[in-house]
């Protein structure tokens, strides 16, 4: 077990997990932007057809 | 002398703010409403909110408080990460207050609390949220400035002129693509910078050696560089305030909690908060780290807030030097886009309420909130280059933002769960919230109250300022005859 096995034990967590979830975030997050550009292009369409009927 | 070669790593930083620019203009089209531009519709999900919310909350700033903390207290300086992770995860989890805020539908704090206290503390409260942010984003330009000059090398004269660049360039798109422009860059930025923090984290482990990291710790600060409790600038009081101030900033700091208003439902906001709590730990100890390993090839030097970056101007190799720049570049550019944009939609929402008395069309709106960020973006050019900063950067941010996290959280909390809380009682810990801060703050300037200004410290004002908002808080309740805005119109 190193010195101070706390803050090696934080360290080595913070350089697994922030490097794993880095990749993870990147796959997931460029979907989101997709499917939220793609909800607000919706919503404007429903909203501009609304604004025609009336 | 610095590794940084302009070819190589200029070009890696130059492909960086040409693509974050163009992805910033690219959605500005989907801007249509006030709505869009302060919470992207309410659109947001749980990884994008990740990624924006861990950008925005690292920027150059941040990079450099924490390795000053590492550098002046070792692995210590790294106990504000712990605890601010440790609030993330139990809020998120619980959805302690940021659930019923979510729910209320708000766009803002202030706003829910015109719904409990009145409009009146809905201005106040803007107004207290407003001076804290700006006083707190003040220091961001020139400590960034700092870094960049520097790591690249570069005359110090030019360090206003590269920050105004930059300000102007993250005001543009912050401007025109509001909350949606901060959201899609914000995610590039988080993978370029993580890339970099990462890698830079990963070169300084194999080239120092966790054995020199720990050896250099205990030979300058013995035990107290691994214990805060220990630790002679430390100690319980500095455990307790940051416990206080990081709780609160997780409850109420307005660029956290512009996710949580964002995210497409209430349980995504608490996703978020859960999904980010560990990166809080990171946030201060990879930086940290950094400081570490200046103290352990440097030694002692006379500016600990330059330690890091000097250390890294010879530390990291060409090519990974682009790389470093653009992440630091990429935090900065995240935090300062939020930063404009959260405290503008506070003006325009709260401050400016009273103005609006008759319901403003939509492009009025935008206007309104695009003329704002442009004026922040003017205060921080004036302010933030030209502000002499005293003590250590983290005190400063800390005591600033306690003008207002201590009122909001007191405020926030009694609205969401004590029936009693009334207008006196948040107009009494408003006040107490902001005078004990700013009284501090100037007493440290003045040359004949600054000894007295360091005998008291700004831990113990810290804590002071916590308990007697809520004190104030309840006494203030307490005291006014009648019941609450809420309990009358049920």
């Amino acid at each position: 077990m190193p010195k101070h096995w706390f803050w090696w034990a934080m360290t080595t967590a913070c350089v697994v997990w922030y490097s794993t979830i880095t990749v993870y975030v990147a796959i997931k997050g460029g979907a989101d932007i997709k499917h939220m550009l793609a909800r607000l292009d919706a919503t404007k369409a429903r909203e501009d057809k609304e604004a025609r009927e009336d | 002398m610095t590794n940084f070669n302009w070819l190589l790593d200029g070009s890696i930083v130059g492909i960086y703010l040409l693509a974050t620019m163009v992805a910033g203009l690219m959605v500005r089209k989907y801007v249509g409403k006030v709505e869009h531009f302060l919470v992207a519709g309410r659109e947001m999900d749980v990884y994008l909110g990740i990624a924006s919310l861990a950008a925005t909350e690292f920027g150059i700033v941040t990079c450099m408080y924490t390795a000053q903390n590492g550098y002046e207290k070792g692995f210590a300086g790294s106990t504000p990460g712990i605890l601010t992770a440790v609030a993330m995860l139990v809020v998120g989890f619980t959805g302690f207050v940021i659930k019923p805020l979510r729910d209320s539908g708000v766009m803002t704090i202030p706003e829910l609390f015109e719904k409990k206290f009145g409009p009146r503390i809905r201005w106040a409260s803007g107004v207290v949220i407003v001076l804290g942010g700006l006083l707190n984003m003040g220091v961001f330009l020139r400590t960034g400035g700092q870094f960049l000059v520097l790591v690249a090398g570069l005359d110090v004269k030019y360090l206003e002129i590269m920050m105004t660049a930059l300000l102007v360039g993250v005001a543009v798109y912050t401007i025109l693509g509001g909350m949606l422009s901060v959201l899609v860059t914000d995610y590039m930025q988080f993978i370029v910078m993580s890339a970099g923090l990462i890698v830079v984290t990963i070169l300084i482990l194999m080239n120092v050696g966790w054995e020199n990291l720990v050896t250099t710790v205990e030979t300058n600060y013995g035990a107290g560089g691994f214990n805060p409790f220990v630790n002679p600038t430390m100690g319980w009081s500095y455990v307790v305030f940051n416990l206080m101030l990081n709780t609160a900033a997780v409850l109420t700091w307005q660029t956290t909690i512009a996710r949580v208003l964002a995210a497409k439902d209430t349980k995504t906001g608490q996703r978020v908060y859960t999904g980010t709590g560990f990166f809080f730990v990171c946030r201060f100890l990879i930086p940290g780290i950094w400081g570490i390993a200046a103290l352990a090839s440097l030694g002692p030097v006379a500016n600990t807030l330059e330690a890091m970056p000097r250390y890294l101007s010879t530390a990291v190799p060409p090519g990974l030097m682009g790389l470093l720049i653009a992440a630091m570049l990429a935090a900065d550019m995240s935090t300062d886009s939020s930063y404009m944009l959260t405290w503008g939609s506070v003006i325009y929402n709260d401050i400016m309420a009273p103005f609006r008395k008759t319901r403003w069309s939509e492009k009025r709106g935008l206007f309104w909130n695009r003329s704002i960020i442009a004026f922040i973006g003017i205060f921080l050019l004036l302010y933030g280059l030209w502000y002499p900063l005293k003590g250590d950067l983290w005190t400063y941010l800390g005591v600033t933002g306690t003008i207002y996290l201590a009122s909001i959280s007191v405020l926030l909390i009694a609205c969401c769960y004590w029936p009693r809380a009334n207008s006196w009682g948040a107009g009494a810990a408003i006040f107490i919230s902001a005078v004990i801060p700013v009284t501090y703050l100037v007493m440290e300037q003045v040359s004949s109250t600054a000894d007295l200004a360091r005998s008291i410290g700004p831990y113990y004002s810290g804590i002071a300022t916590y308990l007697l908002a809520a004190a104030a808080m309840l006494i203030g309740s307490l005291l006014k005859p009648g019941t609450n805005l809420r309990e009358e119109t049920a």
